[in-house]
Formats: structure tokens, C-alpha cells, sequence
């Protein structure tokens, strides 16, 4: 039981993340790179803010708004500048792994004898003894949930709007009088705002940070939305963001099954091979129902 | 509609394998004490960490707790993935082993974030700074259910070593990685002691393996010798390094017994196989009883060796001065070609 709520406590960090990558690469159709350096980043201003005492709940908006002005950054680099999609995701995720260093002070920043939003005065005193071991599974499905309504909410406004045109076809923007490239910035913003988000909580949730945490990040958040999507393509009932957090769950579920019965060397490969699985058996649905 | 079907049975057979893991540790794990099940968590393929584990092992063993005997070892690799690290640290503490043996610090920071509330001593070693890693207080002491070994360097000996070797010598280079905490506190303590054996200190930060090579260049120009730190990305790349440093006739010294046998000039260093075996015997303490985690003081390597490549000197032109090349653990007459040719 332990385990299957380690897993759901990691599938529904990394939901949040995968919920910025929907974004940009099935939204914005932007492959944004971003999100190695801006995962961490999260984690770093976390790290910052609460060894210097901050309340950790509070570390959550400073940490959303950090990531915005990373996205911001890559959004103005790719439009104003000119650049590539590939390459100012790049770019901004070499230039935040200093940035990173600088923020947390040094490379791995310890947080055990903080408070965190999992672990603090106000939770011990509302949470009853038997729940206590779910304490964290709650604090993260209230706030995968959160991001996801208010995501859901935002995509039915004007704006929102807007944002899946950009990706579906640039033109119909250009001709409602809109700027199709302040479009693209705010889509990266919010983006790298959820992102930044999930390392936040990622960094309380491991009571640590660390600079490489945010290596392969992007490849998760992708496989995510990937696994997610395309499981859940026909059924119309369920929301595309509610299938990337499951899809997030998928992935790590996947990971767990690879930690728990195979050699360490394999396990890259294992969960390769599970994940070739699952998007397979899906594809082939399609093309048998058409 | 079928292939929905054959989605959902896979999702249900590998709930069903993880319920099966589940069920079978937790009945051994409730058998009699005179038998132990350790997870052995280890956060990167690595020379040095895998020495740590073989030293680990044999240090446990001569205390009577041999695997296959009265040991069952868990053994998982991170893969250098702190999401990794952390879902590893939460399967064995589901799994109720008796004891976690974490290799490396971000994997022993893992590990006890997991077993925190849980009763299950945490020993760690390849921790290079305990206290900054909030593993240990000031004094050394545990600050919880935790303890284990440092390989910090033993930073003056080697400084005291390079000065009878090259008396001459005035400029020191190293080479580190920004991004790793180990080597970035190791080069503070290098810099304020580097004065008083008269070096003056030439550092090189690099952020990945590919700025190894122009690094190198850089700091051969430079320097008149070179000292390694344990950083794990410089040392992944030491041939490089080697190479480009004997094209200078520049001598290259090194921090653990591997690095000496790749070709370093010489070392007064860790043995990361004693380490290991050191951890191990703590291991035992607890896992026996004889003592509680969490009153053990972390320990570091009780007395650096003395490693010297004798063909390195000899093509260099240094001739090692009698009193260390008596004094040294080993001494090699050749150059390795690889880390792991000779196991």
C-alpha cells in the first residue's frame, strides 16, 4: 500500500510539470527545452526562501511567478529575437543552470529541520494521527487538482482561446487583430510557471535541492503527456488535462515496476520498453476504430 | 475495444507485480532476527561508489553477516535521477528492510527523507561533508536515525605530499565541477591551505564533461602540477586530462588509489574499498544491536595511504623521495588503461 501511494505522491508532483509541458508541445506545439532548467529553478527559490525562514505555502506563488519570467525570457528570445524554438529553450536552460547555482548558493541545499507545506505547526494540528501518512498524497492531489481547474478554466476564456489557435493555425490569430507572438510568450509563461511550480513542491517533498534534479525532466513531462493523450484519445468524456496527470501516474508507475523487479542496470531500458508498450497498444486502437 | 481491454489487464498485472513485491519482502523481512535484509541504494554508476559497495559487503562479512548466508541485499542503482533516488528510498522503506546502506550524498539525503518516521537506520558512506548535508550536527553528531563514514579528502597530507615531491613547484592547478557541492567545498579548504605549504592555487570550474578538454589546455598553460579532487565529472574524464598533461611533462596527482593506478603521479588518498569496509562494520553494529544509529558519530577514513605510480614518475623525470616511497600502501609499476580491467 506504501507503494502505490509513493507512486500517485510522484505521478501527481510530476503531473504539474506535465501539465506546463501539455502546453507548449500539444498547445503551443513548441518543443520547449525549458523545462530542464526551470524544474529546478523552482526548487532553487524554494530552497532559498525557506532557509531564510520563509512560510512555505508562500513559497509556492514566489516560485509559480519565477518560472513565468524563465518562460517569459524564452518566449522573448524566440520572438523578439528571432530564434529557433529548439534553441531558445536551449539557451534558457543553459543560462538558468547558473542562475540556479546562484539563487540556491550552492549545488545541493539540505532542507530536513524546515518546515515544508507537507510538514508544519498548522498541518499537525488539523491532521488527525491515522490520516498522517497520507498527509502528503493529500497536499498533492489538492494542488495537481487545483492547477488542473484553473488551467481547465483558463483554456474556455478569450485568452485561452487565443493560446489553441496559436498552435492550431497561427493565421486565424494574425486575423483577429491579435499579436500572434504575445500570445506565444504568455503560452511559455504559464507554462514554465507550472513547471517551476512542481519543482517547488518537488524540493519539499525530497527536502532537498539539488542542480542535476532537473536533468531529463523535459523527457518525463513528455512521456507524460504522450502516455496520457494517446490512452485516452476516444474516451471524450475525459478531459486532455486530466489524462496527463494520469498519464504522469502511468510513467511512474512504469518506473516503480522497473525499480522493483529488475536488475539496477536494466532499469532505463525496462522503462523504455514499458513505455513503447503502452503508447503502442494505443496506436493500434486508432487506426483499428478508423 | 480489445485493445482496451489488453491496456486495462496490463495496468492490472503490474499493480499486481508491485502487490507481489509488496507481500513477499514484508514476510521475510518478520522472520527471525539472525537473518537481515539491507537495501543497498547507490545514486550513479561510479569507480569509487562501486568500491564503496564491494568494501561495504566485505566489511559486513567479517563481522559474520555474509549475503546468501544470513544477508539478503537489495541492491538498486539511481541512475544519477533524483526522482529515482527518492522512489527508490520509498520502495525499501515500504519494503521494511532492516537496514538502508545510501552510497553518495544526494542518494543518503534521500534515504533518510523516506526512513525519517520510519525506525530504519540509515547508513551512508561517499558522503563528502555530513554537516552541510544536514546529516550530521556540527559536532559530528547524528542528527537522527542516521550515521556513516565522510570521504573527505585529506587535503593537507596531500598538500604536505606535493611539496616533497616537486620543492620547487609554485603554482597548483585543480580542475572542479561548479554544480557539485563535494568538490566546490573541498576546493574552500584547498584554498586557504594551499598558502602554507607556499602554492599558489590556480582553479578551473567547468560545468560538463565537454568542457573538460579546453579547461585542461587552459590550466596546463598555466601551472606546474595539477591535484584531483573527487569530482565525479573531472575524474570520468581523467585520461584526457593525462594525456594532455604528459604532452606538458606536467605531473597530475590524484585523490584515491583508482586514479593513481590510471596513470596519476601519486596520491595521499582514500581507499574507497576500506571506506566501505569501515561502513560496513558500523552497519553491523547497528544491524546486531550493539548500538543505535543515531549514537554513532559519522567517521571519516582513519589514516590516508600513500599510492605512487612508479612508471609515471620515471617518465615524468621525478625521482620520489625515499622516506614516502617507504611509507607508501602500494606502489604500481604500471599504467592501468581502465578503471575496471582489473575486476
Amino acid at each position: 500500500m506504501d507503494f502505490i501511494i509513493t507512486i500517485l505522491e510522484q505521478g501527481l508532483i510530476y503531473a504539474i510539470l506535465a501539465l506546463g509541458v501539455y502546453i507548449t508541445y500539444k498547445i503551443l506545439d513548441f518543443p520547449d527545452l525549458t523545462v530542464d532548467g526551470s524544474f529546478p529553478l523552482g526548487a532553487a527559490v524554494t530552497a532559498a526562501l525557506i532557509t531564510r525562514g520563509m512560510n512555505p505555502y508562500l513559497t509556492l506563488p514566489v516560485s509559480f511567478l519565477a518560472g513565468v519570467l524563465a518562460g517569459i525570457c524564452t518566449g522573448l528570445i524566440h520572438v523578439k529575437c528571432k530564434v529557433r524554438d529548439l534553441l531558445s529553450g536551449i539557451i534558457m536552460m543553459t543560462a538558468l543552470w547558473t542562475v540556479n547555482l546562484y539563487i540556491a548558493g550552492t549545488a545541493n541545499v539540505p532542507l530536513f529541520s524546515r518546515d515544508s507545506i507537507f510538514k508544519n505547526d498548522f498541518l499537525i494540528g488539523i491532521v488527525p494521527e491515522s490520516m498522517k501518512s497520507y498527509v502528503t498524497l493529500i497536499v498533492v492531489l489538492i494542488l495537481a487538482v487545483v492547477c488542473k481547474i484553473i488551467l481547465d478554466l483558463y483554456m474556455n476564456t478569450k485568452s485561452g482561446y487565443l493560446l489553441r489557435a496559436v498552435g492550431d493555425n497561427e493565421t486565424v490569430v494574425t486575423a483577429l487583430a491579435k499579436d500572434q507572438g504575445n500570445v506565444k510568450i504568455l503560452g511559455l509563461a504559464i507554462a514554465n510557471g507550472l513547471v517551476s511550480l512542481a519543482g517547488c513542491v518537488f524540493a519539499q517533498e525530497e527536502r532537498v535541492f539539488e542542480i542535476s534534479m532537473g536533468t531529463g525532466a523535459i523527457v518525463i513531462g513528455l512521456a507524460s503527456v504522450i502516455i496520457g493523450t494517446s490512452i485516452f484519445k476516444k474516451i471524450s468524456f475525459v478531459k486532455t488535462t486530466t489524462a496527463v496527470i494520469i498519464g504522469s501516474i502511468i510513467y511512474k508507475a512504469c518506473v516503480a515496476v522497473a525499480i522493483r523487479n529488475f536488475e539496477p542496470q536494466a532499469m532505463k531500458l525496462i522503462t523504455a520498453v514499458l513505455f513503447l508498450i503502452i503508447l503502442v497498444i494505443s496506436m493500434e486502437r486508432k487506426t483499428k476504430v478508423k | 475495444m480489445k485493445k482496451r481491454v489488453l491496456a486495462a489487464v496490463l495496468a492490472t498485472m503490474m499493480a499486481a507485480t508491485m502487490m507481489a513485491g509488496c507481500g513477499k519482502s514484508e514476510t521475510k523481512s518478520e522472520a527471525k532476527k539472525d537473518s537481515y535484509t539491507i537495501g543497498i541504494e547507490q545514486f550513479a554508476e561510479h569507480g569509487s561508489l562501486d568500491n564503496c559497495r564491494e568494501g561495504f559487503l566485505k566489511g559486513l562479512e567479517d563481522e559474520g553477516i555474509k549475503e546468501g548466508k544470513n544477508l539478503k541485499i537489495k541492491y538498486k542503482n539511481a541512475a544519477a535521477d533524483m526522482g529515482t533516488a527518492g522512489q527508490i528510498s520509498d520502495s525499501f522503506v515500504s519494503d521494511k528492510v532492516d537496514l538502508i546502506c545510501a552510497i553518495a550524498t544526494p542518494s543518503a539525503q534521500s534515504a533518510y527523507n523516506a526512513a525519517m518516521d520510519k525506525d530504519i537506520p540509515v547508513i551512508y558512506t561517499a558522503v563528502t561533508d555530513p554537516v552541510s548535508a544536514e546529516l550530521a550536527d556540527k559536532d559530528g553528531e547524528a542528527v537522527g536515525n542516521t550515521t556513516g563514514t565522510s570521504d573527505k579528502l585529506p587535503i593537507k597530507e596531500q598538500l604536505e605530499m606535493i611539496r616533497k615531491m616537486l620543492p620547487d613547484a609554485k603554482k597548483i592547478g585543480i580542475m572542479y565541477t561548479t554544480s557539485e557541492a563535494n568538490s566546490v567545498s573541498a576546493i574552500k579548504e584547498y584554498e586557504s591551505l594551499a598558502k602554507d605549504y607556499g602554492f599558489i592555487l590556480v582553479k578551473k570550474g567547468i560545468s560538463t564533461t565537454a568542457d573538460v578538454s579546453l579547461a585542461a589546455d587552459d590550466l596546463l598553460s598555466k601551472v606546474e602540477c595539477i591535484t584531483n579532487l573527487t569530482d565525479n565529472t573531472v575524474v570520468s574524464s581523467l585520461p584526457t586530462i593525462l594525456d594532455k598533461a604528459n604532452a606538458k611533462k606536467i605531473p597530475v596527482f590524484g585523490s584515491e588509489i583508482e586514479q593513481v593506478k590510471l596513470g596519476c603521479l601519486a596520491a595521499e588518498g582514500l581507499d574507497y574499498i576500506a571506506l566501505g569496509e569501515q561502513t560496513g562494520k558500523m552497519a553491523a553494529q547497528v544491524l546486531k544491536g550493539e548500538k543505535k544509529a543515531e549514537e554513532m558519530n559519522y567517521e571519516t577514513i582513519k589514516k590516508p595511504g600513500f599510492y605512487v605510480n612508479k612508471k609515471v614518475a620515471s617518465n615524468l623525470g621525478i625521482k620520489v623521495p625515499d622516506e614516502l616511497s617507504k611509507s607508501a600502501v602500494e606502489s604500481f609499476d604500471e599504467i592501468t588503461a581502465s578503471k575496471k580491467t582489473e575486476k
